[in-house]
């Protein structure tokens, strides 16, 4: 009796439990599904001022994000080649200034760094060097990126170190093949492009993290002077918000009076649903990453 | 005797990997499997062994299901009566457990045949080395692979001495002497044919040492007809035929090799390494004698073709990487195409000067030396070609090394899908196509089936033409004792 190769799903089912092997396309989908969920039901029952800011504020957080991914991209791998362009010159100064300098940022606290940089952000605006909230957000983005790009310049150096290692890199090297066509071309296009993938998706989360941590601090712990500013609204700063807050105080009263549950979805869904969207995409991207890793075999 | 044949169909969730339509064992008798690697030998053993997993691979055996074929009592039997001696040792051993618990695991620790195996693998003169190694776990200490190699077919040889009065017996020898140089090789075979003496069994021996028909013709030839060499090769996509391949195609193969150096003008000295450098703890010496009396520098003249010889671990592939720069090495004297190079020598220095526009070298193990996400003609971008019309040369040059003119889908085929052999051709002609004064080969004949093996030589003898320098590094001692002139041999050692 033959035994057939495993073809590509014909039927819906089959298409379905493929993609539910697939964890990182599973989470994916549910993610999006979820979320297009949440706002069908905003859209419904939450007042129309209250679901522009979370549009809005959702938009700004994943527009960060998305900032933050290209910026780190970005900074690690010109970090990397700069690295490597200062070590083939025999430069040791700048080799070594430039690593100082990658400590110096490795040794500050991700979340004070970032606090630090909306220092300066804020002095650039209330001195209106910066006006335009696409200008503001770009900054936050690189604010975040330059203390987030570290962890995968790590990676692209964890790579580059391990193939350097291998007979690969010498056999290739040998034959004329430039280090900079190994390094760019061979190890981190060809090589590499998946752990990176799978690490800038753990950026994405990470930077969604912090972004709403820090607007979190500013709005509501640090100083009103500094929320007065003209920040764009993001996920953060929304939770921050005393009506976000006694949305979410509303969560726990449910707890102790479980009467007063069905009310959270109608008459408290700015909060809960900013906080929801936020724990929500956080779970999603780590499944999404786990999922991607276990896949490719990382 | 009678001859097993099977039908064997192996497949993966994406593609066909195997399809051998009549594949025979003579049983008893000693078949020899040749062909490239990675054509699919040690697959086709593993499934007659029954050691492939059905839930991983889709298999056919004789137009069965593999499961039906696992349960089979041929199964349970060559099982029971045989041992299968896997290609890797590394992967044998278990870390957890010293050398001597596993060499005695089960039913092996009955053999009393240890201290014959031992003296027959290992020199007189390094009797108590096995005794000294048996102590360790084979990590971290790591034993050379030679040494891992070399315990695994002991306890192969206790398994045959134990089932000595059985039937039906199989042994299966995936590349065991792929570690060991020729003369411990010579010793694996003196004692495999030595119980096969005693009493027959069924031997199924897979190599693509091709050298190894010599040494059974010369040193035991008592046993040619129970011999059955056969090659395997790729008939269209996934098809594998057997072939027979005789000992007398060989011989006059080798034969008809002749060692001369082609004629040059005025020949240049392309190399030249004074002995006795010292690096990774060691010095390292060179000889123009076997006995190791008259220390030389190692001196390399354009055109010409050296051998390198020394025993396996002796530090070959670390003198071409000392000679090219890769290593750090102290009192190290070194001329490289009319250049003066030390252990300070910037990296930038050889980098623009010397990799890939004087020197080059195609390094041993084409897997671990080739990028295998990319696709065959991305091995070659970014190579210094001086030629005006690189894709011409390289089209041209592949015509030559592969036995079918190489089409649009093979340029564009992932180097991790081909075969080992196509693999190693890749990785020679990466560096064949240099317009280089000196060439270092590490292992160059690796993984290669016959033909292949006698077109890279006649690329190197082109090459040679062009007074291009070569450095030989490779256990076929049979072809390049024939191909290298005496005074062109070189022996190392290092202390």
């Amino acid at each position: 009796m033959v035994q057939k190769i495993k073809r590509n799903p014909k039927t819906h089912f089959e298409k379905l439990s493929r993609l539910y092997s697939n964890k990182d396309s599973w989470w994916l989908a549910v993610w999006l599904i979820v979320l297009a969920g949440v706002w069908l039901w905003d859209s419904l029952f939450l007042n129309a001022p209250a679901l522009r800011q979370i549009e809005t504020g959702f938009v700004n957080t994943f527009f960060i994000a998305v900032l933050v991914v290209a910026f780190s991209l970005l900074l690690s791998w010109l970090w990397l080649n700069g690295l490597f362009l200062l070590e083939s010159a025999d430069n040791n100064a700048g080799y070594w200034l430039l690593t100082f300098l990658m400590n110096l940022i490795r040794s500050i606290p991700q979340i004070i760094g970032i606090l630090l940089a909306y220092v300066f952000l804020t002095h650039l605006i209330t001195t209106g060097v910066v006006r335009s909230s696409l200008a503001i957000l770009i900054l936050m983005a690189l604010s975040i990126s330059l203390f987030v790009f570290p962890e995968l310049t790590d990676l692209l150096l964890e790579r580059v170190a391990y193939f350097r290692r291998l007979d690969f890199y010498n056999a290739m090297q040998v034959c004329g093949i430039s280090e900079k066509r190994i390094i760019n071309f061979n190890i981190l296009w060809k090589n590499s492009r998946v752990h990176i993938l799978n690490k800038l998706i753990a950026v994405a989360g990470m930077a969604i993290f912090l972004q709403c941590s820090v607007d979190f601090i500013i709005s509501v712990g640090l100083s009103r002077q500094v929320s007065s500013l003209d920040l764009p609204v993001s996920l953060g700063s929304l939770l921050a918000t005393i009506d976000s807050k006694q949305d979410i105080l509303a969560l726990g009263y449910s707890l102790s009076h479980p009467g007063y549950t069905g009310h959270l979805f109608f008459e408290h869904l700015q909060g809960l649903s900013v906080a929801f969207a936020l724990v929500f995409s956080l779970l999603s991207l780590y499944k999404i990453a786990n999922g991607f890793a276990r896949r490719r075999r990382l | 005797m009678k001859t097993l044949e099977f039908r064997i169909k192996i497949e993966s969730a994406q593609r066909t990997l195997v399809l051998a339509e009549s594949f025979t064992l003579q049983v008893p008798g000693i078949n020899i499997l040749l062909g490239e690697s990675g054509i699919g030998k040690t697959l086709i053993a593993q499934a007659i062994y029954g050691l492939l997993d059905p839930q991983d691979l889709n298999i056919e055996m004789n137009n069965q299901p593999y499961s039906a074929y696992l349960r089979s009592s041929f199964v349970h039997t060559i099982r029971e009566n045989g041992f299968f001696v896997f290609q890797e040792p590394s992967s044998h051993f278990n870390p957890m457990l010293t050398l001597a618990e596993q060499i005695n695991e089960g039913v092996l620790g009955k053999a009393k045949n240890e201290t014959e195996i031992f003296k027959a693998l290992w020199p007189a003169k390094k009797a108590a080395a096995p005794q000294e190694i048996l102590r360790i776990y084979p990590k971290p200490y790591r034993p050379s692979g030679g040494e891992k190699q070399r315990l695994l077919l002991t306890m192969a040889f206790k398994k045959i001495s134990l089932t000595s009065r059985r039937k039906e017996r199989v042994f299966i020898f995936d590349e065991p002497t792929g570690n060991l140089d020729d003369a411990y090789r010579n010793r694996v075979l003196q004692l495999l044919l030595k119980y096969y003496r005693k009493k027959p069994f069924t031997i199924l021996l897979i190599t693509h040492d091709y050298s190894i028909i010599g040494e059974l013709f010369r040193t035991h030839g008592d046993l040619m007809p129970a011999i059955f060499l056969r090659e395997l090769k790729r008939g269209s996509a996934a098809l594998v035929q057997q072939k027979e391949f005789t000992v007398q195609t060989y011989i006059n193969w080798i034969n008809k090799l002749q060692a001369k150096n082609p004629k040059s003008v005025q020949p240049k000295i392309v190399l030249d390494l004074d002995s006795g450098f010292k690096t990774i703890g060691k010095t390292f010496r060179l000889y123009r004698d076997s006995a190791l009396r008259r220390q030389t520098a190692l001196r390399i003249r354009s055109g010409e073709l050296v051998y390198l010889k020394a025993p396996s671990g002796a530090g070959k592939t670390t003198l071409a990487k000392v000679v090219l720069g890769l290593i750090q090495t102290q009192e190290l004297n070194l001329r490289l195409c009319g250049t003066k190079l030390s252990a300070h020598t910037p990296l930038k220095y050889w980098q623009r000067n010397i990799w890939g526009k004087k020197a080059a070298m195609v390094f041993q193990h084409a897997d671990e030396t080739l990028d295998r996400q990319s696709n065959v003609l991305q091995v070659f971008k970014g190579l210094p070609l001086t030629t005006k019309n690189p894709q011409a040369l390289l089209l041209s040059t592949l015509r030559e090394l592969f036995e079918k003119p190489p089409d649009e889908m093979f340029l564009k085929q992932k180097v991790g899908l081909l075969s080992g052999g196509q693999k190693q051709k890749l990785n020679i002609l990466r560096a064949l196509l240099l317009d280089v004064e000196f060439l270092i080969l590490d292992e160059p004949l690796n993984g290669l089936d016959f033909a292949s093996i006698d077109r890279v030589l006649n690329l190197l003898q082109q090459k040679r033409r062009q007074q291009c320098a070569i450095l030989l590094i490779s256990h076929n001692e049979e072809i390049f004792n024939q191909l290298v002139i005496e005074e062109q041999v070189y022996y190392l050692e290092s202390l």
